[in-house]
């Protein structure tokens, strides 16, 4: 287990390393030169170049790879082109208000996702497997941006009950006035509950017609028992790591969900460091986007392997 | 796209049974159907079946692939697709199990009717452990403790012979053996005690040895438990082991029922006959071995309505005209308890199917180079992942598929190679055949060294070495024509043209007795035997010097088995083609074999002329294997060499005998410790067994041993 | 002399390709009569190829340019003059949805299949060569995998800029490691089947195996596959759209209608609702179809 750990914490480490390093090529051959983009065209030789010399620009690119990753380590991830602030601050209350709205989707709609997957398997073909078949065949299929429009005219703008955009006011916390957090969270999850939904109620249909689950059956124990003890522990291996995969997914409807809605988040951030072409706080957004995820995929294949007996002790 | 009917709400069912008076059999099934009703029509896997079980009793229910054997064993459990329609009746104690209630059936299942599977790996679910599995059946059907149904569970384990029964039901199923798996699923058979017990092919899939000592079990617990047994298999030597009495099935009919002894003596159906033709018989004093007979044609198809006629007519041997006209009578007892499908049954005798030609085994000739010669092959697989992907010392220890192997193949002779699974005899064959790369040793094809991988051999190297594979479905490319792979064979190593290639490889099917027809077939069009054929010809179609047939009709039926093998032997004896024929099945084997090699452990244990090798002495592993061989004889006293423990994984290198540690004859520190020498038969310089007893001693104990068991037999 | 009886008969190279193309073509017939064997096939299909059909000639059915104003028409309703009514510039909507189909349905399905090329080829060749460089190769997909593929996108065309071959190539790029992975595996698992050790032991070059023996099998696998991954693109590339990255302005593109109209919900939902509406059933579509042909693999199959 614990070669196992150290084995993946490395993996992730040269992963991100690998990561950096993409990130940091893709914007640094990225034409147009980021002193002229500050001061404007109108800027004079002088004043580009003393600005070059102070955001270190004329300095070869390993050294200056080192610098940001070496800052990245101690937690300080450079100053933003743009803002002129810190980036490290910037990110601060923004990876807050994310995770308000990721957490949301991950520990409320993906529990009741599965539940609703176990109960559509073990009712296979009925009715109700039918109806939410078909919804969730549709809700994978809306693109975030659709269901958050549609939402807005639906309540906001028709019936008047939620604001149509989500802004915090700097230095507030969104709890505060949790009405905003309802459409962004309700858009957000439509598909990854979805998806979460057809993995669970696939992997119990193929739970179901294995040999183990007859043997089950044929040994009279009552269906409750069979569903609980056999299906359900057996189904949700593989759905947890299709889970895990899917967190990227949920990031990147988390980029569409923020810039739908307004809402301050990283995603929000992130679109506006690109619209400005602020590159240290996109380069330092990427990365810790890409460490989110890197980390999340870590938990769950942790949850995985304590799960399944198989690997735990072979 | 079936979907399993897991409450038990019961499939349409006709209701016309009237209630039962008096005694009633333990189960009695009249008339049972089962159709399955698909997308793309009918499957009626079962059309008609009768019989009844008593209390005590081992009914085996025998038939080849499809024949809708295991169906019958579902249908009395009550567990079928909901696409399934039951017709007839299942009377269980009287009370007909087709109109029961769902929660009735629950109450049933696991209690009074217990069902033991094939491929006990898979019944157990892989994430509970196995004595919780178990406890589970106690906990629904009676009331008991946690405490008392732990130990209930302890003394089950201990009565099927598991090994520590008070902590193994603290183990995985994973973390146990082919053979332990199965023995928990019996316990778990039997943890209430039921009243009837359904086997469905219990010992398929497990190795020889271990399949022996299953059957030492199921035949004591016949005679324990007050229960009654169905027993299903396709293997008529098992059956003839285990049951009392026997029904045989045929395109989803009971074509005859009788007593064992009755049935294997004396068959009243054609059919019957014809299957216990088919299986390869022991051999003769003389050492001459029966030219095998097989049944032409194929089963009647399950997706082929009903018809008013006997299903069996198309190949019969003796058929009549009646016999295509009506469907004969379900009970013509050629005598009492002794019901056949048959209108003739008085006719059915084994010449019906042809009398046997004897076939004599080669002789080895003396002198010259050997077709094919091994040395000192070395075959070691994990050397190469390490521990960090790329760097440091290797991940695991490697498998050691095969250790120090030497043996030769004599042009036009062929070499059997048996072993049970993870002996190392396919790997021997891949790395002849060049699609593994041998760690070290030589191969000589003619004297000549061959390259470890198939690639680096001459075009004339390739065309001489042919290879047979087990699954007949994969050794054809489902996307392309049949004639696909004959005519790119002819052409790669014959160099002919497109069009002479094509005749060439009609001629081939012919050969094989398809017809240039099957040219532009698809494989999934063709049966499991005419696959098999196919890829036969493509191996002939080099015109190879040596075909290795890796399990090359484990996976066929007996009838079809016995097509394959004749066209092997009938290829030999006109193109003097060599083999080398890797199987488990001794029967085969000692059928086919000029020489016999037995591995173990990835070693050969002994090597030598057939009857050598079928005769004392033997090595102890060859001992205990042919022992422990079921023999399609109800007679015949089954030895008592059975082996404990499991085939070893490989990973550890040995320190003494291979075979040391389940060794019946192991004589303690030497054999444990000291690698045994190979030692030559003073009788017949080519037989050679790795043992550390001498092997004039071997012969006597064995010799001994024999004498025993023939006294037995006959009082 | 067995030489030139080869040469003889060996086909020119280019009717060689023109027999794989067929070949590939009948394989990719028969999955989809497979498909349409099922519910969800059947009504995938036919919404499909609605909607591959409307991006070949929408342009031509246009009532109006779809960029041309009418300013006296702002905000228009539905009318028999405006199908659908007008924008904020007077733009036709039903024009402009027209001709945004043209471009999402070729750049998602231009971006597909570059994809599905690029991973094949992965795929196919590391699966079938195994050993170390396999092993790099597949740890590289797998860090390009670990990136979230909207952000991996976003950085792309940051970098190369907007426009419809860029976005394309991005496509391209996001999808590759997963079809290589999907393909890897299944090559591993044909390599491993008999009539592929058949073929080496007859002595067949590796290209031939790989190509002949090994790819038409994968085919069940690489069709489901396509169509799951075209339904991405299209949601990637409105996505894209949505975010100011995809198809540049004037021309219209579904993501960025919906963007702009959303300060416009209020007057006139339709200026929404209706590319959203658009690319929502041709998702729905693809991923019935993409069901479909996952549920064909289950079915018995006859000639």
């Amino acid at each position: 287990m614990a070669r196992f750990l150290v084995l993946r914490l490395g993996l992730i480490v040269l992963t991100l390393f690998v990561i950096s390093l993409a990130i940091f090529a893709v914007t640094e051959v990225l034409p147009g030169d980021v002193a002229t983009q500050i001061l404007g065209q109108g800027a004079t030789p002088e004043n580009v170049a003393t600005l070059r010399e102070r955001l270190g620009l004329n300095d070869p690119w390993p050294v200056r790879y080192l610098g940001w990753v070496g800052g990245a380590i101690r937690g300080d991830l450079g100053e933003s082109l743009v803002q002129r602030l810190p980036i490290t601050e910037m990110v601060g209350p923004r990876l807050f208000n994310s995770m308000i709205l990721a957490s949301f989707t991950f520990f409320v709609a993906i529990p009741i996702a599965v539940a609703v997957g176990i109960w559509a398997g073990v009712h296979r073909n009925s009715f109700g497997d039918r109806v939410a078949s078909m919804t969730s065949l549709a809700a994978i299929s809306l693109p975030e941006f659709v269901t958050g429009v549609v939402l807005i005219i639906i309540f906001s703008t028709t019936l008047g009950w939620l604001p149509s955009s989500s802004l915090v006011e700097p230095g507030t916390n969104p709890l505060t006035r949790p009405q905003i957090l309802v459409l962004p969270a309700l858009t957000l999850t439509g598909v990854m509950f979805a998806y979460v939904m057809r993995m669970a109620r696939a992997n119990v249909i193929e739970v179901l017609e294995t040999n183990y689950v007859r043997s089950a059956v044929l040994k009279g124990i009552p269906m409750r028992s069979v569903i609980w003890r056999h299906v359900v522990p057996n189904a949700m291996l593989p759905t947890i790591s299709v889970i895990s995969l899917n967190v990227g997914w949920l990031l990147g409807g988390l980029i569409v969900v923020e810039n739908v809605f307004s809402y301050p988040g990283l995603g929000r951030l992130l679109l506006t460091s690109i619209q400005t072409r602020d590159m240290p706080l996109l380069q330092s957004l990427s990365l810790l986007i890409a460490a989110v995820y890197a980390i999340s995929n870590l938990l769950a294949d942790l949850t995985y392997t304590w799960l399944n007996p198989r690997i735990r002790f072979a | 796209m079936t979907t399993i009917n897991l409450n038990g709400a019961a499939p349409s069912v006709d209701e016309s049974h009237v209630e039962e008076t008096g005694h009633a059999p333990l189960l009695e099934v009249r008339d049972l159907s089962v159709t399955f009703h698909t997308p793309r029509g009918s499957v009626r896997a079962v059309r008609h079946a009768s019989f009844t079980v008593h209390r005590g009793e081992v009914l085996g229910l025998v038939g080849e692939s499809g024949c809708g054997k295991s169906t019958v064993a579902f249908a009395t459990m009550r567990y079928l697709p909901t696409t399934a329609e039951v017709g007839g009746e299942i009377r269980f104690e009287g009370r007909d199990l087709n109109s029961m209630s769902s929660a009735e059936l629950q109450s049933i299942r696991g209690d009074r009717i217990a069902m033991v599977y094939q491929d006990p790996g898979s019944a157990l679910n892989p994430s509970i452990r196995v004595g919780l599995q178990i406890e589970e059946v106690l906990h629904a059907h009676r009331s008991m403790s946690r405490q008392e149904a732990q130990e209930r569970v302890a003394e089950l384990f201990e009565s099927v012979g598991l090994p520590n029964p008070a902590r193994i039901g603290q183990r995985y199923p994973h973390e146990l053996s082919g053979g332990q798996q199965q023995r928990v699923v019996i316990a778990m058979a039997l943890a209430c005690e039921p009243d009837l017990l359904l086997m469905d092919e219990p010992t398929t899939g497990l190795d020889v040895t271990t399949e022996a000592t299953i059957l030492d079990l199921i035949s004591e617990l016949k005679d324990r438990v007050n229960a009654g047994i169905i027993f299903v298999s396709h293997n008529l030597g098992v059956i003839a082991r285990v049951a009392d009495r026997v029904a045989v099935m045929y395109a989803g009919q009971v074509i005859e029922e009788a007593p064992v002894r009755d049935l294997f003596s004396n068959p009243s159906h054609p059919y019957t006959a014809g299957l216990l033709s088919c299986v390869p018989a022991p051999v003769t004093g003389d050492g001459a071995v029966p030219l095998l007979r097989n049944i032409p044609g194929s089963v009647y198809p399950a997706s082929a309505p009903n018809v008013d006629a006997c299903l069996f007519a198309d190949r019969c041997p003796i058929v009549q005209d009646i016999c295509r006209e009506q469907a004969p009578p379900e009970i013509v007892g050629a005598s009492e308890g002794h019901p056949a499908r048959c209108f003739f049954p008085e006719r059915v005798n084994a010449s019906i199917w042809g009398d046997p030609e004897p076939r004599r085994r080669r002789r080895r000739e003396v002198g010259g180079t050997p077709l094919l010669s091994v040395d000192a092959l070395h075959q070691y697989y994990g050397t190469d992942r390490k521990k960090f992907i790329f760097f440091g010392p290797p991940a695991r220890r490697p498998v050691r598929a095969n250790v120090d192997v030497d043996f030769e193949i004599g042009a036009g002779r062929t070499l059997g190679i048996v072993g049970e699974s993870g002996s190392g005899k396919s790997t021997a064959a891949r790395s002849i055949a060049g699609l593994e790369r041998r760690t070290s040793g030589e191969v000589l094809l003619e004297g000549e060294p061959l390259a470890r991988d198939v690639a680096d051999r001459t075009d004339d190297q390739r065309a001489k070495i042919r290879m047979v594979f087990q699954n007949p479905a994969a050794s054809l490319n489902p996307q392309l024509p049949i004639g696909h792979a004959l005519v790119r064979s002819i052409r790669q190593a014959r160099g002919l043209g497109r069009r002479e290639a094509r005749r060439n490889a009609r001629a081939l099917l012919d050969a094989v007795g398809l017809g240039g027809e099957y040219m532009e077939r698809r494989p999934r069009e063709l049966s499991g035997g005419q696959q098999q054929r196919v890829a036969l010809a493509a191996a002939f179609a080099a015109d190879p010097d040596l075909v290795i047939a890796d399990e090359a009709v484990s996976a066929l039926d007996v009838s079809v088995q016995a097509q394959v093998l004749n066209l092997i032997t009938a290829r030999q004896q006109r193109e003097g083609t060599a083999f080398m024929f890797i199987t488990h099945d001794l029967g085969v084997v000692r059928y086919i074999s000029d020489d016999i090699l037995v591995m173990y452990g990835g070693y050969v244990v002994e090597t030598g002329p057939a009857e050598t090798v079928l005769a004392p002495p033997w090595s102890p592993y060859t001992e205990a294997l042919l022992s422990a061989a079921p023999i399609p004889d109800p007679d015949a006293e089954p030895s008592r060499i059975r082996l404990e423990g499991a085939v070893p994984t490989l990973r550890q290198p040995f320190k003494g005998c291979p075979f040391a540690d389940r060794c019946p004859r192991n004589l303690g520190d030497l054999c444990d410790n000291t690698p045994p020498p190979m030692r030559v038969d003073p009788a017949n310089e080519h037989h050679k067994i790795l043992c550390h007893i001498p092997l004039e001693e071997l012969a006597i104990e064995q010799r001994k041993a024999i004498e025993t068991r023939e006294k037995l037999v006959r009082r | 002399m067995a030489t030139a009886t080869i040469d003889q008969n060996q086909p020119s190279p280019l009717s060689e390709a023109a027999r794989t193309g067929r070949r590939f073509l009948r394989s990719i017939r028969r999955e989809l009569r497979y498909a349409m064997a099922t519910t969800s096939g059947r009504i995938g299909l036919p919404l499909v190829t609605f909607y591959i059909l409307l991006a070949l000639v929408g342009p031509w059915l246009a009532p109006y340019s779809p960029t041309e104003f009418h300013l006296a028409d702002r905000f228009a309703g539905p009318s028999t003059t405006y199908f659908l009514g007008t924008d904020e510039f007077g733009r036709d909507i039903f024009s402009r949805v027209l001709s945004g189909a043209t471009s999402i349905i070729g750049v998602s399905v231009a971006g597909t299949v570059l994809g599905l090329l690029l991973g094949t080829l992965v795929g196919l060749t590391m699966g079938y060569v195994g050993g170390k460089v396999d092993e790099i190769v597949m740890r590289l997909m797998d860090g390009l995998m670990s990136f979230p593929s909207l952000l991996l996108a976003l950085l792309v065309l940051t970098t190369l800029g907007s426009s419809h071959i860029n976005i394309v190539i991005t496509i391209g790029v996001v999808f590759m490691p997963s079809v290589a992975r999907v393909l890897r595996s299944a090559t591993l698992s044909i390599k491993t089947m008999e009539f592929v050790q058949s073929a080496r032991i007859r002595g067949e070059p590796a290209l031939y195996i790989v190509f002949r023996e090994i790819l038409p099998n994968t085919m069940p696998v690489l069709t489901v596959e396509a169509s799951v991954r075209l339904s991405y693109a299209i949601l990637l590339a409105s996505s894209l759209g949505f975010l100011g990255l995809g198809v540049q302005p004037p021309s219209s593109d579904w993501g960025l209608m919906i963007s702009e109209g959303r300060s416009h919900i209020a007057d006139s939902p339709l200026i929404v609702l209706s590319p959203a509406f658009a690319v929502s059933t041709l998702v729905i579509g693809v991923n019935l179809l993409a069901e479909g042909l996952r549920e064909a693999r289950e079915l018995p199959k006859e000639d």
